[in-house]
């Protein structure tokens, strides 16, 4: 890591020559500020961890909280995230803010008013991190810190985990509050935590099992007032009745004999085949370590899953990011003569202040919500939203505890899908597939790609995010010409299973480590 | 009728925490320093005195609003109501302020009119990054009650959208409103004759409400010079309710009339707190026209923003008769907004078709349904007290009141005024006792309500230049000291004159609370009436010389003309009065004394 970009209370002027540089030299870096402190020998404890926080997460002073945008590049949030509040009582030491896409709007990374973030900087041929919380993942993948939280909106902790070979967790939408972190699209924003191992994140989810103030500190249990989309302290009670793993110490024998599934439609064409091999190899091993049964499924509304977020997310971002005027905080554009400056209140502070994939975006949200477009992309986009919903409902044995429980038609089933019985087919624990299509690309080539190109990445990622649910990222190793490459194997497991899945994830990792 | 006080509604509606800056101690400042009475108490010690000036200005406005739609009817009807050929469509939009503690999403207090700039803000009115709506449940109870005094049927569930647009007095960049789902839809309102409605309108008019929705205000601006704005956002965020009606109403009258009518339902229910004069109640209008027999509505046009009851009626005539003249002269009327500025003549285009914003309404994705129980809209209606057209007919019916006294009872001080009629007429009826109370029927309320309207209104206009008199009337006459005056007044123990003295003393501090009696002892102003004899005497002396008016009398015994000289049996009466003694007569014993006189005189003269 080069750039260890802007100490406390430095100018916005420094601030500027700091970014020209980034710019001139094409440095990379993956922390937009770093703590005055971090030199510091931190004295180990035991209670204590290092914590790196995504710069789309409020911390207050000294760290500013930019969203790696222009627009915010001055600003210092009065108010703390949650979830950062919490991680402090529990010994967390910020050691510094980490890179991303605009606004989390990216799937590598690159769209940040900081400068593009890669994998290891010393490359001549620097490679992606992924999008949009590669910063996080690159500072837990380099060891600098223990944990470091991500956003996931559409798979953006997953991806950077999956290139970057580290575990990267998305809960179940409600669990974790949002209250401090900025919106992108509410509805499908979550809080990701990336670590190197599968097991403090689980603790913390979970409860460490092996003390006995354990409970106290499983986050799953807390209500965030602040937050109005925070599950109710009564529904993550009545949520965790039907679910293992919350009450008890995580019993590693229940692991055996689990079902896993394979959805049918994620074998796509764009897949790279070496992915696909270690997907079958992962699914083999499970069968001989654990005795798991791999089971193949069907989740019809994948395709239309990723078409269906890139109207819902930017819809959403349209609206979220209407507060950007440079009129409160933030950046406003001194030069333009006045706020109206051509006609349009505004033009010019946001005209300047964002990026362009936030403007792509932006544009496409405010067509898409537009009266004569409303109808045909954002309802209908709704409605393929439940869909997916309906899809996992269907192959999951757990029910969604948030919902009201379906019959489905087996007539509307895949031919190739097998009956284990009358009743139709049989029903899983968990999801088993690639995080991504293919391995890191290039940054190279990423900066060419097309914007619809890049959405592509987000195909296996989306569908969880779509309809709530709790999904992890773990280090896959895949054999290729060039000798072993890590990609992510991605479980997805039903609404609030989060401890299950947690624990079936810190069990198959330690199992795909080890030859 | 009992009814609950306002303030002990405030208490329960707002759990008794609202900050009501009137103060008990306003009689330690010299009458021309209004303001700083609002400076002085402290929240905990709030009384439920309402604030004053701007009310004053809202309380004359209404008078004259009244007095137009009474004394003006008849020139109206012929002048401005209807446009011979044509017929007027009128469609409104209110948005009043919602009386409560705390904004719509943030716990923010709401302000009162003299808080200092940007005090009252939570990061979510500001649009912080990271921060998130909370609604706050307590907003529902006045935007219930508002619905249901609108006869409204209450949704079980509504829901919340963002409606975008650009605008610095919009920080987040939308507003929070309720635009696919309502909590309250299809309700009415009935407009009487007595409420100023069109006489074409008939006796009564009813006009349907498609929905009311809760929604954010926008925060204050104030221009500078130099295309500078000052911004306060106190305001955002404040719940609003909108109100918007079907295009029931067809004349000018009839909507300024709609508009009153609704300003006094959602006080009386105690919804809102200020008046459309003081900027908590705005109204759109939409207005269109179409050749009478048409059956197809006309193109309409929207007026924006209007804040007073004639505002309302005066945009709307100038605006028919706009889209009219442009009809006549083979033109055609443009779907667009327009404005209106107090004493103008017409109305102005502010923006067109081609520059109407998108608002892009999508359900606000923080936030969750709204579920409205049953329970809460059935304990919110049964407690809420009688509605003011119930309380009229009952002032009108069992008082003996005009429509014209009752409206203006009800009306005046923001509705203290009629609250302390009610505390003098309970005082008053404890004094009668229940028998006495029972024999005289309901005499005794009429006399209470007289001097609550009559008597106290000479007074409050002749001490017009001390401000805040007339909503604070129960602390310069108590309303024990004014039922204990009428007490010896019904009972005729003083004259009315005596009766109207001791009013003018109670007000100028000269008569300690409670000691009214007293002073009429130590004044010996008891009623000592004449004897028979003494009557006759004074009677006599005032017929003399009076042969002419004695005259009319023959005339009328003798069948030359058909009615009794009732207006010249007055004139002696009143030349009787003044030549007895000032505590010793009563006005209508000298009647009856006299017309016996005159009798006897014309029968002596045969």
């Amino acid at each position: 890591m080069i750039a260890r970009a802007r100490l406390r209370g430095s100018s916005p002027s420094l601030h500027h020559a700091t970014l020209r540089q980034h710019h001139q030299r094409r440095l990379l870096n993956h922390f937009i500020s770093k703590s005055p402190s971090s030199a510091d020998p931190i004295i180990p404890k035991t209670s204590q961890f290092t914590l790196a926080v995504k710069d789309n997460i409020a911390t207050t002073s000294p760290f500013p909280t930019t969203c790696a945008s222009d627009i915010l590049s001055n600003y210092t949030s009065p108010i703390e995230a949650t979830i950062v509040t919490q991680l402090r009582s529990l010994g967390a030491n910020i050691t510094g803010k980490t890179n991303l896409d605009e606004f989390g709007m990216g799937s590598h990374s690159t769209h940040s008013a900081f400068g593009p973030v890669s994998q290891d900087s010393s490359l001549k041929d620097p490679i992606s991190a992924g999008g949009s919380s590669g910063g996080s993942a690159v500072a837990v993948a380099n060891k600098e810190v223990d944990l470091a939280l991500g956003t996931d909106t559409g798979g953006s902790v997953r991806l950077p985990a999956a290139y970057t070979g580290v575990a990267g967790y998305k809960p179940s939408y409600g669990m974790i509050s949002r209250y401090g972190v900025i919106p992108y699209a509410n509805s499908l924003d979550t809080v990701g935590f990336l670590s190197r191992q599968v097991k403090p994140i689980r603790e913390l989810i979970a409860g460490f099992n092996s003390t006995e103030s354990a409970e106290e500190i499983a986050l799953w249990k807390y209500h965030d007032s602040k937050d109005p989309t925070s599950l109710s302290l009564s529904a993550r009670l009545r949520c965790a009745k039907q679910r293992e793993g919350y009450n008890k110490e995580w019993d590693q024998t229940r692991l055996n004999g689990l079902k896993f599934g394979v959805p049918l439609e994620y074998n796509i064409e764009e897949l790279d085949p070496r992915i696909r091999d270690a997907w079958a190899a992962a699914a083999e091993r499970l069968e001989q370590k654990f005795g798991a049964k791999i089971v193949p499924v069907s989740l019809p509304t994948t395709k239309q899953a990723l078409a269906a977020y890139y109207v819902i997310a930017p819809a959403e971002a349209s609206s979220n990011l209407a507060k950007y005027d440079g009129v409160r905080y933030g950046k406003r554009n001194e030069e333009a003569s006045s706020d109206a400056a051509g006609g349009v209140l505004y033009a010019a502070t946001r005209g300047k202040g964002f990026g362009e994939e936030v403007k792509r975006r932006i544009l496409l949200g405010s067509y898409t919500l537009s009266s004569e477009a409303m109808d045909n992309y954002f309802i209908k986009a709704q409605k393929v939203r439940r869909l997916v919903r309906r899809d996992f409902n269907r192959v999951f044995a757990l029910e969604n505890p948030l919902q009201e429980s379906e019959t489905f038609e087996l007539s509307d089933l895949p031919d190739n899908i097998e009956m284990e019985d009358k009743w139709g087919p049989e029903e899983v624990d968990f999801l088993l597939c690639p995080t991504a299509p293919t391995l890191a690309p290039k940054l190279a080539d990423v900066v060419d790609q097309k914007s619809v190109d890049s959405y592509m990445n987000d195909v296996f990622t989306v569908p969880a995010s779509l309809a709530g649910l709790p999904a992890i990222s773990i280090p896959m190793p895949v054999a290729s010409e060039d000798g072993t490459k890590t990609a992510g194997l991605q479980l997805i497991g039903q609404y609030w299973d989060d401890a299950r899945l947690l624990g079936v994830a810190e069990a198959m990792s330690k199992s795909l480590q080890t030859k | 009728m009992a009814r609950i006080p306002t303030a002990e509604l405030r208490r329960y509606l707002l759990t008794g925490q609202i900050c009501r800056r009137g103060c008990l101690c306003a009689f330690n400042f010299p009458a021309s320093r209004p303001p700083s009475r609002y400076l002085s108490t402290q929240p905990s010690t709030s009384t439920s005195v309402p604030p004053t000036s701007p009310l004053r200005k809202q309380l004359k406005e209404q008078a004259k609003a009244l007095k137009q739609s009474g004394a003006g009817k008849k020139k109206k009807k012929t002048d401005n109501q209807t446009v011979p050929g044509w017929e007027l469509t009128v469609g409104i939009e209110i948005h009043a302020q919602l009386n409560t503690h705390h904004k719509l999403f943030s716990s923010a207090t709401t302000t009162t009119l003299d808080s200092r700039p940007n005090t009252h803000v939570a990061p979510f009115d500001l649009a912080i990054p990271g921060s998130q709506p909370l609604f706050q449940p307590e907003t529902l109870i006045p935007a219930v009650r508002a619905a249901i005094a609108l006869n409204c049927n209450i949704q079980p569930t509504s829901r919340f959208d963002r409606k975008h647009y650009l605008h610095w007095d919009q920080p987040s960049g939308y507003q929070i409103t309720q635009y696919y789902h309502p909590f309250a839809k299809d309700g009415k309102i009935v407009l009487y004759e007595r409420d100023g409605i069109a006489a074409e309108d008939g006796g009564k008019i009813e006009v349907g409400i498609k929905q009311v929705q809760m929604e954010q205000d926008t925060a204050k601006t104030t221009a500078q010079p130099g295309e500078v704005q000052w911004l306060d956002f106190n305001r955002v965020g404040v719940p609003l309710i909108e109100i918007i009606t079907l295009p029931d109403i067809h004349h000018p009258a009839t909507a300024a009339a709609f508009v009153r009518k609704v300003q006094l339902l959602l006080k009386s229910v105690d919804a809102c707190v200020l008046g459309m004069e003081s900027g908590g109640l705005r109204a759109d209008v939409n207005v269109s026209v179409r050749r009478a027999g048409e059956t197809k509505l006309g193109t309409r046009t929207e007026i924006k923003n209007l804040s007073s009851f004639k505002a309302v009626e005066d945009a709307i005539i100038a605006e028919r008769d706009r889209q009219i003249a442009v009809l006549e002269a083979g033109g055609v009327v443009e779907g667009e907004t327009r404005g209106w500025s107090l004493g103008s003549t017409e109305t102005r285009r502010l923006r067109g078709k081609e520059g109407e914003v998108d608002y892009r309404y999508m359900p606000d994705p923080d936030l969750g349904p709204v579920v409205i129980g049953n329970d809460l809209v059935d304990h919110l209606g049964n407690s809420m007290g009688a509605l003011p057209d119930k309380e009229i007919d009952h002032l009108i019916n069992n008082y003996g009141l005009s429509p014209k006294d009752a409206l203006s009872l009800m009306l005046l001080d923001d509705g203290a005024r009629i609250q302390y009629f009610y505390d003098v007429l309970d005082e008053l009826e404890e004094r009668l006792g229940p028998e006495e109370g029972r024999e005289c029927g309901q005499k005794h309320a009429l006399l209470a309500a007289n001097w609550c309207l009559h008597e106290l209104g000479k007074l409050t206009e002749e001490t017009a230049s001390e401000p805040g008199i007339a909503p604070n009337i129960d602390v310069r006459i108590p309303s024990v000291d004014l039922a204990a005056i009428l007490y010896h007044l019904h009972r005729k123990e003083i004259t009315a004159k005596v009766a109207k003295d001791l009013l003018w003393n109670v007000f100028r501090g000269m008569v300690k609370k409670g000691e009214i009696t007293e002073t009429i002892d130590m004044c010996e102003w008891w009623f000592k009436e004449l004897s028979e004899e003494e009557y006759v005497d004074i009677a006599e002396k005032v017929i003399e010389g009076e042969e002419k008016v004695l005259g009319e009398f023959q005339r009328y015994k003798e069948g030359k003309s058909k009615a009794y000289p009732e207006g010249k049996l007055m004139f002696l009466v009143g030349k009787m009065m003044r030549a007895g003694p000032e505590q010793g007569m009563d006005p209508a014993s000298a009647k009856r004394v006299l017309r016996q006189k005159i009798e006897d005189v014309l029968s002596k003269g045969k």
